[in-house]
């Protein structure tokens, strides 16, 4: 047998294989069970006839298996040319809900003070007057205690017209310093329109530590509108009236729709009020047992259906409770 | 309040501009809502076409009855010929002439000389509402004598002029006065204040004033005083622009001086017609129960023993510091006058006014609380203004109070100050603010307080926040220091979190939902005595109703695929003041029960805890449909509450958290496979998914590492009224490879268990 003649011409027969079927009948000819070179290496008497007749099989092994990888890519390649997707046609399937929008600010508010060393506290709803009123410093005949304005079970029990209490729980169970914030439901006695519903959600701040300055108030409040935003908001302060706080101040915030050029956003000033704060009344510390004396404080307060208004540019607040997943769904 | 800048420059001089008042009082004193420009334009030398007149001639126009033809002075060598409607005037008559080529407010181009019914108008003799300074149309305005013709009417009038719309904060009713308001531009814009400071008029024909304050609590001081040959009548022309300006209507001379001294000082004055009080007494004295009193508004009020009153000593003659009664109300016929220049208890007044629904300008003054030492300044000026408008004779004054309040002193460390701030405030600085505040400060920093901020000033912090709302446009932004702090979530409220992702991860959306219903399934839930509505009266126990409301919402809205929950508060009656209130998850999908179970399924699951369903009865749920967990229930809606299928559940979020172990410990599941084996056995029809599977895990052992149903099969194959249930059983041991016996030892031990407890057969 001519072994250099039947390597050449197995080379041969794979250099001219043009697919896979026909490879594999290469390998079959030249290297299956009952090929030429298999029943001659069965024959083998010699060490050196075997040494050559091995030494071919494997370069025509070799040669073999290249050309049937290169033969399957180029197949694979073809077939992927001719295949194809309508990329733009939706499929479906994964049903997703979405989160309140009133939720997404919540939790938005939440971990930038989560960020900054708070803690957040979930007050209750249902409070004493004691809790409500009394520990918060608001005087006898104040409007917020009547039965006009509030929404009373009985002469000492109502719902929460602010998150406020939960400031004085806190104080009442801990020792400064305390860094919380509380956000929930509140409630008026409003008649519900565009702007005002019976029920809304309140963020209440509260730092106690010793140092305390109004000048971290307006830093800390500065931060939180910047990150709400934008960060190339200006904030404003101006001074305002809570039982609670002294000096208190209101939070305005550069409009974030026209920058400060006015527009109806903001109703043409500029500024948008965000909510009241101020520095805690040296009395609520009274009331917790706080050394005035060492220590200060800010707390601070507003709606969140505000920020979401202002955010968000939708005309009424009472959509946020009709919960038409077409409304919802945009946020 | 509105503040026109004109007459409150009277009281206070200043070169700042209105933007630079109204930006320092707001961003150092009140709310200024805006500013309001009034008044005729002073655009291009507009105000030079206004100036007074004085009437020459008025002779009927010879071809229109209603209209005067005019000569008019106007400081010109020839007279003006103005063609006028109004009869309220005549020859000799001052007036304000608007000339050719003036622009009135409200017309759309300048007045032009034109012929009116064949006479020449060069003008236009104006009436108060042609150029903003009134509402009255009824005739022209008459100017006082002796102004020279040709005037600039900008020189008597103010033709142009900005008006504040403030708005104090509950703790500054001294705020609500121009004499107030005066006070504070003085301070904040380097101002010389000129309060008014009239003569007394002197007592001309002395008579007693004859008043009586029974209780001193509710009437802390009464000024009384009184006056004869008083001549009611209109009030002149610059009193009447001021309470326009100010937002007042003008009544007659006597009733604007108490409205204008009102503003002026902010204390309340009431003017009562003498002759109609028997004696001429004034008694202050609380109500009798079910006394009656008809108000100048001619509603009979019904009192009780809380509302304070001005009574004759026979009877009522006022609703204290709320309302005059109509009886006594100054008159055409007026002649006699008993002027009220008193201080009331704010509480009290809020009390009545609240209860009577009567809220006045005088009301929302008193329930603020007045300065008492306000009254004498406003008794004084009233007085003043009575005589020279309206010729009346004081008769008398007298002042009964029980002593009026102290001025608080407080001491302030100036470091104070600055350690609350975070701004280094120098002393000289602090001193310089509360002195032009009007506070007196000594060499030991005693602080002595101003009587008209005495209720509001009375601690050391009080008049910290005096030099802060000063300096407030200069405090830096800090942050705190935050020792030893760190803010995380507690474990409840990560798992609230992570439970609101995964039901959202469900197809769900949330919804919020009102905390009060209309009704509630609980008895015993909490009701709002005085509800805003039936809609809203009871605190609910249960997330239901509110979601059954939402997904009607959907459903009208024609939204496919409506799949709501809610996180919220309910309120459990607890038997004590304040109701348990716990944080629930419900639930409504489209899909009837197996919507509600899938989604309890992929909470649980997400919390590796396992869900136990037992069958129940609840009067909201299809009563086949219904099932409960260790943490709430589930099932298909009643069909009565909502039509069509829907999926509901509620769970307890603590209750669904409480299981949930602290850490899970790890198990081999990976060195030795699981041998699988699927069982299919028929049952009778009522034989419950969850049974078979606690049956299966009773007998398969520990082995056992997984047991599910994954078919249920009726039909051709199955006798009637039984069913195929398809088992899958996995087991696995952590230390070995079990062997092929070992597992159908197993799974004979589970069929034959099936047997024995459903008579379950084996399917080929």
């Amino acid at each position: 047998m001519d072994v250099e003649a039947l390597e050449q011409a197995a080379l041969a027969a794979v250099a001219a294989a043009s697919s896979t079927d026909a490879i594999e009948s290469v390998r079959v000819e030249y290297l299956g069970r009952k090929s030429e070179l298999k029943l001659a290496l069965r024959e083998v008497r010699d060490r050196e006839t075997g040494m050559t007749l091995n030494a071919a099989r494997e370069r025509i092994e070799a040669a073999v298996g290249a050309r049937e990888s290169e033969l399957e890519r180029a197949e694979l390649d073809r077939r992927l040319a001719e295949e194809r997707a309508d990329v733009t046609l939706p499929v479906g399937g994964y049903e997703r809900g979405h989160l309140h929008l009133i939720t997404q600010i919540r939790r938005e508010v939440e971990d930038i003070f989560l960020g900054l060393g708070y803690g957040v506290v979930d007050g209750r709803e249902v409070e004493s007057t004691h809790y409500n009123f009394d520990g918060l410093n608001f005087p006898p005949g104040h409007p917020a205690r009547s039965p006009l304005a509030s929404l009373f079970l009985d002469a000492d029990t109502l719902l929460r017209t602010e998150t406020s209490p939960s400031q004085v729980r806190t104080m009442e169970a801990q020792d400064p310093p305390v860094y919380i914030v509380s956000l929930g439901r509140v409630y008026r006695r409003d008649t519900p329109d565009a702007t005002h519903t019976p029920v809304f959600h309140q963020v209440e701040g509260l730092a106690v530590d010793e140092g305390i300055t109004l000048a971290d108030l307006t830093g800390t409040l500065d931060f939180l509108f910047k990150a709400l935003f934008g960060q190339e908001r200006r904030t404003e302060f101006r001074t305002h009236y809570f039982p609670f706080t002294e000096p208190s101040i209101e939070a305005y915030v550069s409009c974030h729709v026209c920058d400060g050029a006015g527009c109806p956003v903001c109703r043409h000033s500029g500024w948008i009020e965000v909510g009241g704060a101020g520095m805690v009344d040296p009395k609520l510390f009274e009331f917790a047992g706080y050394d005035p004396e060492r220590y200060s404080g800010f707390a601070f307060g507003w709606g969140l259906e505000r920020i979401a208004m202002l955010r968000h540019e939708f005309p009424d607040l009472r959509e946020l409770w009709r919960n038409d997943l077409r409304f919802s769904g945009q946020f | 309040m509105r503040v026109p800048l004109s007459w409150l420059r009277e009281y206070v001089e200043t070169a700042a501009t209105p933007a630079e008042i109204a930006r320092r009082l707001t961003v150092s004193s009140l709310e200024i809502e805006r500013v309001i420009e009034v008044g005729v334009s002073d655009f291009d030398g507009n105000l030079g076409h206004f100036v007074v007149g004085r009437v020459l001639a008025a002779d009927p126009h010879p071809n229109a009855d209603r209209l005067q033809l005019c000569q008019v002075d106007v400081g010109n060598p020839e007279p003006q010929q103005i063609v006028c409607g109004a009869w309220n005037f005549g020859a000799g008559a001052t007036v304000a002439v608007g000339l050719p080529g003036a622009l009135l407010p409200g017309f759309a181009g300048p007045l032009e000389e034109r012929p009116l019914r064949g006479e020449v108008s060069r003008g236009m003799i104006l009436a108060e509402d042609e150029i903003g300074l009134g509402q009255d149309h009824s005739g022209i305005m008459l100017l006082p004598d002796g102004l020279e013709p040709g005037t600039p009417l900008a020189d008597v009038l103010p033709l142009v002029d900005h008006v504040l719309d403030a708005t104090p904060t509950m703790n500054r009713p001294d705020l609500l006065s121009m004499v107030g308001l005066a006070r504070e531009v003085a301070a904040l814009c380097d101002g010389a204040l000129r309060l008014p400071d009239p003569e007394d008029p002197p007592v001309t024909s002395p008579e007693a004033v004859d008043v009586a304050v029974e209780d001193f609590g509710g009437c802390p001081r009464y000024i009384g005083r009184g006056f004869r040959n008083v001549r009611v009548g209109p009030s002149p022309q610059w009193l009447r622009t001021r309470l326009h300006l100010a937002g007042m209507r003008s009544i007659s001379n006597v009733v604007d001086v108490t409205n204008y001294v009102m503003h002026v000082w902010g204390s309340p004055l009431h003017a009562f017609d003498r002759a109609k009080l028997a004696g001429g007494r004034i008694v202050v004295r609380r109500a009798h129960e079910g006394e009656t009193l008809r108000t100048l508004d001619g509603t009979e009020r019904v009192l009780l023993p809380a509302d304070l009153l001005i009574t004759d000593g026979e009877k009522a003659v006022a609703l204290a510091a709320i309302m005059g009664g109509l009886d006594s109300e100054v008159s055409d016929e007026t002649t006699d006058v008993l002027l009220e220049a008193a201080n009331f208890e704010p509480i009290g007044i809020l009390k009545t006014s609240e209860r009577l629904a009567l809220r006045t300008e005088g009301s929302n003054k008193w329930e603020k609380g007045v300065d008492p030492h306000a009254a004498e300044p406003a008794a004084v000026l009233a007085s003043r203004l009575l005589v020279d408008l309206a010729g009346a004779e004081p008769t008398g004054s007298v002042d009964v109070n029980d002593g009026l309040p102290e001025r608080p002193v407080v001491t302030l460390r100036p470091e104070r100050s600055r350690a609350v701030i975070g701004l280094d405030v120098p002393d000289a600085e602090q001193r310089s603010i509360l002195e032009r505040l009007e506070f007196e400060v000594d060499e030991g920093w005693q602080v002595t307080v101003p009587t008209f901020r005495a209720r509001d000033v009375t601690r050391e912090i009080d008049v910290v926040e005096e030099v802060a709302r000063v300096v407030l446009d200069r405090v830096p932004r800090t942050m705190p220091l935050r020792r030893a702090v760190a803010g995380h979530l507690t474990a409840e409220q990560r798992f609230r979190r992570v439970l609101e992702d995964v039901v959202v991860g469900a197809g769900y959306s949330e919804a919020y939902t009102w905390s009060l219903v209309p009704s509630d399934p609980d008895p015993a839930a909490l009701r709002l005595p005085d509800p805003m509505s039936g809609e809203h009266a009871v605190l609910r126990t249960t997330l239901l109703h509110g979601l059954v409301e939402a997904a009607r919402v959907n459903v009208d809205a024609g939204n496919s695929d409506i799949r709501l929950f809610e996180m919220a508060r309910v309120y459990l009656p607890s038997g004590e003041q304040l109701p348990d209130e716990r944080w629930y998850l419900g639930g409504i999908a489209e899909g009837g029960f197996a919507a509600a179970r899938g989604a309890l399924e992929a909470i649980y699951g997400t919390f590796h805890l396992p869900l136990e369903t037992r069958r129940t009865t609840l009067p909201h749920l299809h009563p086949g449909k219904a099932a409960e967990t260790d943490a709430g229930w589930l099932g298909e809606l009643h069909p009565a509450l909502l039509e069509g299928t829907w999926g509901v559940f509620e769970l307890d979020v603590a209750r669904l958290q409480a299981p949930r172990p602290e850490r899970i410990l790890y198990e081999d599941v990976i060195t030795y496979p699981a041998v699988r084996q699927d069982v299919a056995v028929v049952v009778d029809e009522d034989v419950e998914a969850g049974s078979i599977v606690d049956v299966a895990r009773e007998a398969g052992g520990a082995e056992l590492r997984d047991a599910y149903i994954f078919d249920v099969y009726h039909g051709d194959q199955v006798p009637e009224g039984r069913k195929s249930v398809a088992v899958h059983l996995a087991f696995q041991a952590s230390d070995r490879t079990l062997t092929d016996e070992e597992a159908d030892a197993a799974r004979a031990r589970v069929v034959e268990a099936l047997r024995n407890r459903f008579g379950a057969e084996l399917r080929g």
